[in-house]
Order: C-alpha cells, then sequence, then structure tokens
C-alpha cells in the first residue's frame, strides 16, 4: 500500500498542467532568441506563436478544426492597420480593434455554424475566410488596397518609445507572447479549460454531465479569435503593412501545418512547431527559391518520427515512461 | 411520484422502437427495465434523459414537463444517465474524470481560476472515486483501466454530477461473474445508503431479481409486465417471451 502510494504521487505529474517553472523558463530562454537568430526572424516567430497558441486551443484542447483561421488574423490585421492609417490611431487602441472585429466576426460565425461538426464545420470557416480575402481583394479595395496589401503604415511607439527598431520591437511582442503565454497556462487549469479538453475527448459524455457543449465550443472560437486577431494585429506593427496574404487560405493552412508539427494539444507544441517552421523557412528559401520541397521533405520526416507533433510524441513517450516506472 | 412517462412513443422510421408506454419511479426506489433485444429498453432510456426527442408523449419530473429538454438541461435537473458501451474521457485521468463531472453545478465557464481550488468539487470528486474503488488508479489516465473499472468509472462520472435519479444502461455488461456481484451490491448500497433514485436495464436476470423493487418488461415496444421480481418471473407472458 505504501508503495502504491509513492506510485501515486510520481504519477501525478502526468496530467498536471505545465509547472510555472515551463512557463517562466520558456519567458527567459525567448529573452535571448535574438542573440540566435536574427531579430526580425524572432519577431515573427513570436507572433506566430500567439496565433499558434489560440490555435492550438480550437484545435489541439477543444478537439475543434477550423480551416479559415487566417480570417480572423488577417481582419485582426486590417482593422488594426486601417485604424493606423486612417484614424492616426495609438498603439492600444489598433490593437483593441484589431482583437475586437475578429471576436465580433467568430461571435458571427460561432452563431452561425458551431452546431456543425468536424469537417463541415472546417470547410464552413475556410468560406468564411475566403469571402473575407476576395472582399479586401476587390469590392473594398479603394480602402484596403487590394493586391498591394495596406501600406503606408505609421512606425507605432508605445509610451513614446519607438518601435521602429528591430530590438526594442522584439521585446514589446515578447512581453504580449508572455502575458499570452501566462493567460494560456492559466485558462488550461480553470474549470473551462478541463471542460475544453473533455468536450475534446467526449462531447456526449460532456452533454450528459449537464454541460452546454455548444457553449463550450462557442466560447473556445472566440477565445481562439482573440488570439488570432492580436497576433495579425502585432503583425501589422511588425511589418508596417498589412499583405492580402493574410487573409489568404493558406495562411489557415500553414498554422495548422505548425500546430500538427509541434504537437497539438501541448502546451509548447505551438511555439515549437512556428519555431521549426520559420526558421527552416527562412534558412532554406536563403539558399533554394524551391525551399517548399525541401520543407516539406523535412516535415514528411519529423512526421514520421514524431507521430503526435514533437512536443506531442516527447509527452508521449515521457508518459510511457512514468507509467512503466510507477507500475513496476 | 419522482418521474413518470406518459403514452411515450419514440418513431425511427417505421419501427416503433417505443410505443405508448407509462413508465412510474417513486422516489427512492429502484426500478429495472428488461425485455429482449430490441424490445426499446436503451431507447425509453434516452428519451427520459433527454437523448432523444419523443415522437410523440410526454415525461414529467415531478410533474414538470421535460419532454423537449435535451440532455445537459435534463442532467442538471438531476436525472443522468450511463451508457451501455463506455463513454468515459479516455486520456484524461482518472481523477479528472470524475472531476469534470462534480464541477457541473459549481462552475463551468470560469476562465481563470485554478480548477484545484475549488475544494467542494474536489472533496466531492474524492468521494465519489472511493465509493466506486478506484483511488489506486487516481492518476492513471481512464484509457489505461480494464474493462471492469471502466464500467465503475462510468458510474462514477454520472454520480459526480449529484443525481436525483441514475439511469444505469446495463452497468454490469462484460463482467465476470465476480464483479457482477459486487456491481450489484455496489448499486444496492447507492439505492439504499444514498437514497438514489435508480432506473437500471439489465440483461443479466439474477441481477435485476436479487436488487430491484419492481420490474417493467418490456417486449417490441410495448409494456408487457410491471409488477414486482416475483410477479414478474411467474408471468406466463414473461416466460413466454423471455424463456421462447
Amino acid at each position: 500500500m505504501v508503495n502504491d502510494n509513492t506510485n501515486t504521487t510520481k504519477l501525478q505529474e502526468l496530467h498536471a498542467p505545465p509547472k510555472p517553472v515551463v512557463v517562466y523558463g520558456t519567458i527567459f530562454v525567448l529573452l535571448f532568441l535574438p542573440l540566435v537568430l536574427s531579430t526580425p526572424l524572432a519577431t515573427e516567430i513570436l507572433i506566430w506563436a500567439i496565433f499558434g497558441m489560440g490555435f492550438n486551443l480550437l484545435l489541439g484542447y477543444t478537439g475543434v478544426l477550423s480551416f479559415g483561421h487566417a480570417a480572423y488574423f488577417g481582419l485582426g490585421a486590417y482593422s488594426s492597420g486601417l485604424a493606423f492609417r486612417y484614424l492616426d490611431a495609438s498603439l492600444p487602441v489598433g490593437i483593441a480593434a484589431g482583437v475586437l472585429a475578429p471576436m465580433l466576426l467568430a461571435c458571427f460565425i460561432g452563431a452561425l455554424a458551431i452546431r456543425k461538426r468536424g469537417v463541415y464545420f472546417a470547410m464552413i470557416s475556410l468560406a468564411f475566410a475566403q469571402m473575407l480575402y476576395f472582399l479586401a481583394l476587390s469590392p473594398l479595395k479603394h480602402i484596403t488596397r487590394g493586391e498591394d496589401g495596406l501600406t503606408h503604415i505609421p512606425a507605432m511607439a508605445i509610451f513614446s518609445f519607438s518601435l521602429g527598431k528591430p530590438l526594442p520591437l522584439y521585446y514589446f511582442v515578447l512581453v504580449v507572447t508572455g502575458v499570452m503565454l501566462f493567460v494560456t497556462w492559466r485558462i488550461l487549469q480553470s474549470p473551462f479549460g478541463k471542460l475544453l479538453q473533455a468536450f475534446r475527448e467526449n462531447e456526449e459524455r460532456a452533454k450528459a454531465c449537464g454541460y452546454n457543449t455548444t457553449m463550450v465550443k462557442f466560447w473556445s472560437l472566440v477565445i481562439s479569435a482573440f488570439y488570432a486577431g492580436l497576433a495579425g494585429s502585432l503583425n501589422t506593427v511588425y511589418l508596417g503593412y498589412v499583405p492580402l496574404t493574410t487573409l489568404f487560405w493558406l495562411t489557415s493552412g500553414t498554422m495548422v501545418m505548425m500546430t500538427i508539427l509541434g504537437g497539438k494539444g501541448t502546451f509548447l507544441g505551438p511555439l515549437v512547431g512556428v519555431g521549426v517552421f520559420l526558421f527552416l523557412q527562412n534558412t532554406i528559401s536563403l539558399i533554394t527559391p524551391r525551399w517548399e520541397l525541401f520543407v516539406g521533405a523535412i516535415f514528411v520526416a519529423i512526421i514520421l518520427l514524431f507521430p503526435g507533433g514533437i512536443m506531442g510524441t516527447l509527452e508521449e513517450k515521457m508518459m510511457a515512461y512514468r507509467m512503466k516506472r510507477a507500475s513496476k | 411520484m419522482l418521474l413518470r412517462t406518459e403514452k411515450i412513443c419514440k418513431y425511427f422510421g417505421g419501427l416503433k422502437a417505443v410505443d405508448e408506454v407509462d413508465f412510474v419511479l417513486k422516489k427512492g426506489q429502484l426500478k429495472s427495465i428488461i425485455g429482449p433485444n430490441g424490445a426499446g429498453k436503451t431507447t425509453l432510456f434516452n428519451l427520459i434523459a433527454g437523448a432523444y426527442l419523443p415522437t410523440k408523449g410526454k415525461v414529467f419530473l415531478k410533474d414538470k414537463d421535460i419532454s423537449r429538454f435535451t440532455l445537459n438541461r435534463v442532467s442538471r435537473l438531476g436525472v443522468v444517465k450511463t451508457y451501455q458501451i463506455n463513454h468515459i474521457f479516455p486520456t484524461l485521468s482518472v481523477f479528472e474524470n470524475i472531476r469534470i463531472a462534480a464541477q457541473v453545478r459549481k462552475t463551468s465557464f470560469n476562465f481563470w481560476r485554478h480548477a484545484a481550488s475549488y475544494k467542494e468539487v474536489n472533496e466531492l470528486a474524492e468521494q465519489i472515486m472511493t465509493q466506486v474503488d478506484l483511488q489506486e488508479k487516481r492518476n492513471w489516465p481512464a484509457s489505461t483501466l480494464s474493462h471492469g473499472e471502466r464500467r465503475y468509472l462510468e458510474i462514477g462520472i454520472a454520480l459526480a454530477t449529484r443525481p436525483e435519479i441514475l439511469l444505469l444502461d446495463e452497468p454490469t455488461a462484460g463482467m465476470s461473474c465476480a464483479e457482477t456481484n459486487q456491481c450489484a451490491d455496489m448499486i444496492k448500497k447507492l439505492n439504499t445508503e444514498l437514497g438514489l433514485s435508480i432506473v437500471l436495464v439489465e440483461h443479466d436476470m439474477s441481477v435485476v431479481m436479487s436488487i430491484s423493487e419492481e420490474i417493467l418488461v418490456m417486449n417490441e415496444g410495448r409494456t408487457l409486465v410491471e409488477g414486482t421480481p416475483r410477479e414478474v418471473s411467474d408471468n406466463e407472458e414473461v416466460q413466454r417471451v423471455y424463456l421462447g
């Protein structure tokens, strides 16, 4: 019996949400990222990691595939960009616009389509994203500048601290990323976060327990749109312009790939997936213009080695090891 | 009268799965539904639990019409079903499986507070773990449990929502003889010690005869006989349908 108890304590770590040290440790490591990678690449990684964290909340933890997350990312990017360019909005106001608009869109899409399941929901989100893409491409050309993307966005400053230079911008984005890592961590160990996972595991049973599962899905989507909008908005600040491709379906597809590569349903998966993806893309595209070919081959190799994504498979292995030790 | 159905019907196309069944459950009663395969037992269950909408007829819980209520609303009112085929949360730990059900009456959409800080929820979950005898497996993923243990977890999840009426759908399905007896004892205990009203669908006649107060026999979607175990087993009609 004594033995049993120690085993139980050992195993307790299995399902515990990430320890605080993981969250703070990650932020600490990211402090030094510009020393290893070029600062713009590091900034891009953080921005996409925020997008990825939100997407992972929906795909990895709630088990809902949206194939149109570019809609929220792009709408966030455009909302901020338009506010900066035409309304001379300050940084916080612009970001607020870039976060609120996608959340409202998510409420709308959610209200219409959230009852649809699996591939139907994925396709409906794709359709909405493509609608936005074509809206920005031509009917709204006079304000979005169509194919050229939205240019002439002034450099931003916060507390009279210019974000025009790469390094200050990186640390600004890092602060936001740190906050979002922390928020994600809190969400995951909250009753709502646990409910998301229960929903993913067995929707029918979650319902039988008395939960309104439609609302679970709905809020997961809206929160996810918050992350995507925030990332899109930061992307605008980072690039100083909004490319039309932020709304394109390829952006959604890339996000799905990054999340799966890093390990969906793991805390650090999106960050790792985004990091690996963008690093490979940047490095290999310097050598050859046909970088997709090589990056694609590397992904195939990674997924063969890590079927659950990089972090996903590592976690599985760790768990198998602990279970083996506990049952000895 | 705690729960009552009034001429309830469920048709799937031309098939009358449940046809004008009047089912009555008194408070604190342990009542079983038996019948040959395809008699409509599980369908009747699902109608009561809100998993299916009735084609005709009504379901009343303490005189409140709950016929059109969805599964989650009925569950919140305290009528909770278990599943014939295990419906658990496989990758979550055994404790988490029960805890998630236990938090339903306390909180569900709080996304900031730490789930472990809800003391009442945790205490309830721990207590249920003891009731279904799974403490030793506390932190194991539910997918690693044996079949018998999963059946217990299945009941544990339902219990954790603090139901007033527990609908058990073949709880002993696939269990060994010894496990079945143990499980029957537990069900009886839930009924007598916790005062839960229980509706039981069961294939194992020895379980049904030994623990139920009353039995409803169904055949081809209709009520065949209703009565005490004694009356039912003496009934000629039942013997004909059941034993051929």
